[in-house]
């Protein structure tokens, strides 16, 4: 009797212990089914808006715009509902959406706009933003009306607006009595609950006015490797990865994971442009002969199907087409061997073996490349020096690190270096402006071309307004292209990839930020 | 003309290790003649491909012949190596036997500087000289014979200090010898015995150093093939065409492996090693038979 009792009692518990054992995992699965996985390049950083360290695509998820840049360049609203720009361009009214608080709980009104405004705007570290350099006074208007007069007109302001640090709205709240930043407090869809050097942990904001996203929490990661990155994407521990400033992707990993069943690779056209420049100060490329036929020996379609994997497009132009104001499109030169032989020959110089001389002084062009500056330049610089090759250019590819092309590039200590236009936002007010005038630092950027004779044509372009804005800066192309100051070679696609637990899955507009509006989990 | 005595002294050669070291010296030398095509030249339509006729090892991203730029790889290893070799054994057996010979504050100076070098790791020593002075194939070089001539000055110092002490270096001084005389006649060959053998050693730690250095893209420039270089550029196609990171991997391993072994083996031969079991059986069996055959030689007389 005894026994059957016990057997009973053991029957009994062990059926009890297989159930809990069961059950405990699914719930636990399901809670933890809600996070959803980013992976991140590097640490995200204290997320001061005012600071350049911090990791810029983690912003977008905490901390909002006035005006939101959407797909190909058009402005949507987000913590401004309507905006009016007036006829001189010295006046920029906002009409503030309503009922928005910060996570916090702190109300968002005109007032605390005025104060998150004047924290970066008319202070020197923040000139080259066009609209705070022109800034003459912010004011309100009730509750929900803010007004920016302006000394003279920005005709990128409203453009400027959308990029991500320092435009972005901060509570009142989070900063010290100096007006330091404290906290990552704004008003976007999600809020830090813990943020490390190897993860920073998201949950949904409560109070956010917009879509509340379909998924609890969000996890980025931070994975520095990218083949690391591809791994646990595969593996399970992550579930996207991608974007320029989150985590970039290669198009050579984005092309292996193409063939995975469990991956969706995810690819759309990008608002960069990588390109050949010119060091206006070396001596052999004063000769324009010179840059013509390195133009002309160029085939960027190969450029295209081998380095970039098929993810880009090839082009003559400085900005992709989905940047505002970007002008015609230039037709793509074709490469002529013969035709930049015969450049070289017009301009005097002679052909001595497989090189050319002019003057005692061989064709001899140093390529400067950074691997860590832009990925995949070292192999891209030796299809170029092999392409060169062929005219009887020789190129010595020279690889330096981060640093030494930082020193180098803004004393151009150089002949040749890729160069990338910043994208979407910035672009094209913020490339043309850096990376173009002679008298605008650009720091370790160093400039595409620099003349005296382009920049009145930069300077016209960049303050016109309406209708007259698209005639100027069609002329700063049109003097690139005739001046051969500069050779886009690609426009690469984004590259994102996500598993099958992402249900839904679409892009951010810009590669600054972090997340699309419509990303959902599919359990 | 090859006698009796050199035929037999070339059987004790150590050619199991030796072979595939003037095996690679051969491939280096006649890269230009063997390698089947241009090992920089680029062909778009021939990219990635796997092995065929026309290319025995396949082709890398650029189209470039995978033979070809191994075979060109070994010519730039073995020429930067043996560049590298030579010019640390003339500046560390110039500095190092100066410091053993002269001795006294002159010594204690030049040692100390050696010792400050050796106690610094030879990779850390090279990247910290490219640093100053910028990357490049010269400046890898340079870098390198910085980074190696200190063991060989140390090495030198040693055996120059113990011979000096010799009665036969006495009797050529009291014999009116020169310095210069004592030291190239009687010296040198000492100090070149010992550190040649040591160099052998270290050739296959140089190959992997400019590997190394090419690696991370502080050496040998492109389009100049060098297996350092090659495995770098490989490593992004390593989940689709592991040959680009495994062939010149493979070359280095080996190349690498035998100088080691060829180095590990003259090491040997220079010192004294312990009887195991084995030989004490077999000399006590031939002491046996050798007592045997005397105690009947004894016998029969």
């Amino acid at each position: 009797m005894l026994n059957k009792f016990r057997r009973t009692v053991f029957i009994l518990s062990t059926l009890l212990f297989t159930t809990l054992a069961t059950t405990i995992p699914i719930t636990s699965s399901a809670q933890e089914n809600q996070t959803l996985r980013i992976a991140i390049k590097q640490e995200t950083g204290n997320l001061d808006l005012l600071q350049n360290v911090s990791a810029l695509s983690t912003y977008s998820l905490i901390f909002e715009p006035l005006i939101r840049y959407g797909t190909d360049g058009q402005l949507q609203p987000a913590l401004a509902t309507s905006w009016i720009t007036s006829d001189d361009g010295l006046t920029l009214s906002f009409k503030l959406r309503k009922n928005v608080t910060f996570s916090d709980g702190s109300p968002f009104d005109a007032q605390t706009a005025k104060w998150n405004l004047e924290r970066w705007m008319g202070k020197p570290e923040f000139s080259w933003i066009g609209i705070s350099d022109a800034m003459k006074s912010i004011e309100t208007n009730g509750q929900y009306d803010l007004v920016i007069n302006l000394s003279k007109p920005v005709p990128a302001a409203l453009y400027e607006l959308t990029i991500i640090r320092p435009v972005r709205f901060l509570s009142p709240k989070a900063v010290d009595a100096r007006g330091n930043q404290t906290a990552p407090i704004g008003t976007g869809p999600w809020v830090v609950t813990e943020n490390n050097n190897s993860r920073t942990l998201l949950t949904r904001n409560k109070n956010y006015w917009g879509n509340t996203p379909s998924f609890a929490n969000m996890e980025l990661k931070v994975v520095p490797d990218e083949l690391a990155r591809s791994n646990g994407l595969r593996s399970g521990d992550l579930d996207i990865i991608g974007g320029d400033w989150a985590s970039p992707l290669s198009p050579r990993r984005a092309r292996s994971m193409q063939r995975d069943p469990n991956v969706a690779v995810v690819a759309e056209p990008g608002t960069t442009s990588i390109l050949l420049t010119y060091s206006p100060k070396s001596p052999l490329l004063q000769d324009k002969s010179v840059r013509e036929a390195i133009d002309l020996s160029l085939e960027r379609n190969a450029i295209v199907a081998i380095i970039y994997e098929g993810y880009a497009t090839a082009t003559a132009n400085l900005f992709p087409k989905v940047i505002p104001y970007s002008g015609n499109r230039n037709p793509l030169p074709q490469r002529d061997i013969q035709a930049a032989r015969t450049k070289l020959e017009q301009a005097g110089w002679t052909r001595s073996g497989n090189s050319w001389i002019k003057d005692g002084k061989a064709l001899e062009l140093e390529l400067m490349v950074s691997e860590e500056a832009l990925p995949g330049s070292r192999r891209l610089a030796e299809m170029i020096q092999g392409q060169l090759s062929e005219t009887g250019i020789k190129v010595r590819v020279s690889s330096v690190d981060n640093a030494t092309i930082h020193d180098r590039r803004p004393v151009f200590q150089y002949d040749l270096t890729f160069m990338a236009t910043y994208g979407a936002p910035y672009d094209p007010h913020g490339t043309l402006a850096n990376l173009l005038l002679s008298d605008v630092d650009s720091g370790p950027d160093g400039k595409i071309y620099m003349s005296p004779e382009l920049d009145p044509v930069v300077r016209a372009a960049l303050n016109a307004q309406g209708a007259a804005r698209e005639e100027k800066m069609q002329a700063i192309y049109n003097w690139l292209s005739e001046n051969m100051a500069v050779s886009p070679l690609v426009s690469p696609k984004r590259l994102w990839a996500h598993n099958r637990r992402v249900g839904s899955f679409t892009l951010p507009a810009t590669d600054y930020q972090m997340l699309g509006s419509d990303v959902t989990l599919s359990d | 003309m090859l006698n009796k005595h050199s035929l037999s002294t070339l059987a004790t050669w150590p050619w199991a290790v030796l072979t595939p070291v003037l095996l690679f010296v051969a491939i280096a030398i006649f890269a230009l003649w063997i390698s089947p095509y241009d090992p920089t030249t680029q062909n778009y339509s021939a990219v990635l491909q796997g092995s065929s006729w026309e290319h025995w090892l396949g082709t890398d991203y650029l189209g470039r012949d995978l033979l070809s730029r191994i075979i060109t790889g070994a010519q730039v290893s073995l020429v930067a190596m043996s560049i590298v070799l030579i010019a640390a054994l003339i500046i560390g057996v110039t500095i190092g036997s100066f410091a053993g010979y002269v001795g006294g504050k002159t010594e204690l100076v030049l040692i100390s500087a050696i010792d400050i070098i050796l106690s610094l790791p030879s990779l850390v020593v090279a990247l910290a000289f490219i640093g100053i002075i910028g990357p490049g194939y010269w400046s890898m070089i340079a870098a390198l014979t910085m980074a190696w001539w200190a063991n060989y000055a140390r090495m030198s110092r040693a055996v120059v200090t113990s011979e000096l002490h010799q009665p036969y270096i006495e009797a050529a001084r009291v014999m009116g010898a020169s310095h210069l005389h004592i030291f190239v006649r009687h010296i040198l060959p000492h100090v070149l015995a010992l550190v040649v053998v040591y160099a052998s050693a270290d050739a296959g730690a140089l190959v992997l150093a400019i590997a190394t250095l090419s690696f991370l893209g502080l050496g040998v420039e492109p389009p100049t093939p060098e297996w350092g270089q090659m495995l770098v550029d490989g490593m992004n196609y390593l989940e689709q065409y592991p040959r680009l990171v495994v062939l010149p991997g493979l070359a280095l391993t080996l190349v690498v492996s035998s100088f080691n072994l060829l180095g590990e083996h003259f090491a040997l031969k220079k010192v004294p090693r312990g009887l195991t079991q084995r030989h004490l059986k077999i000399l006590k069996r031939l002491r046996a038979q050798e007592e045997a055959r005397i105690s009947e030689l004894e016998a029969s007389a």
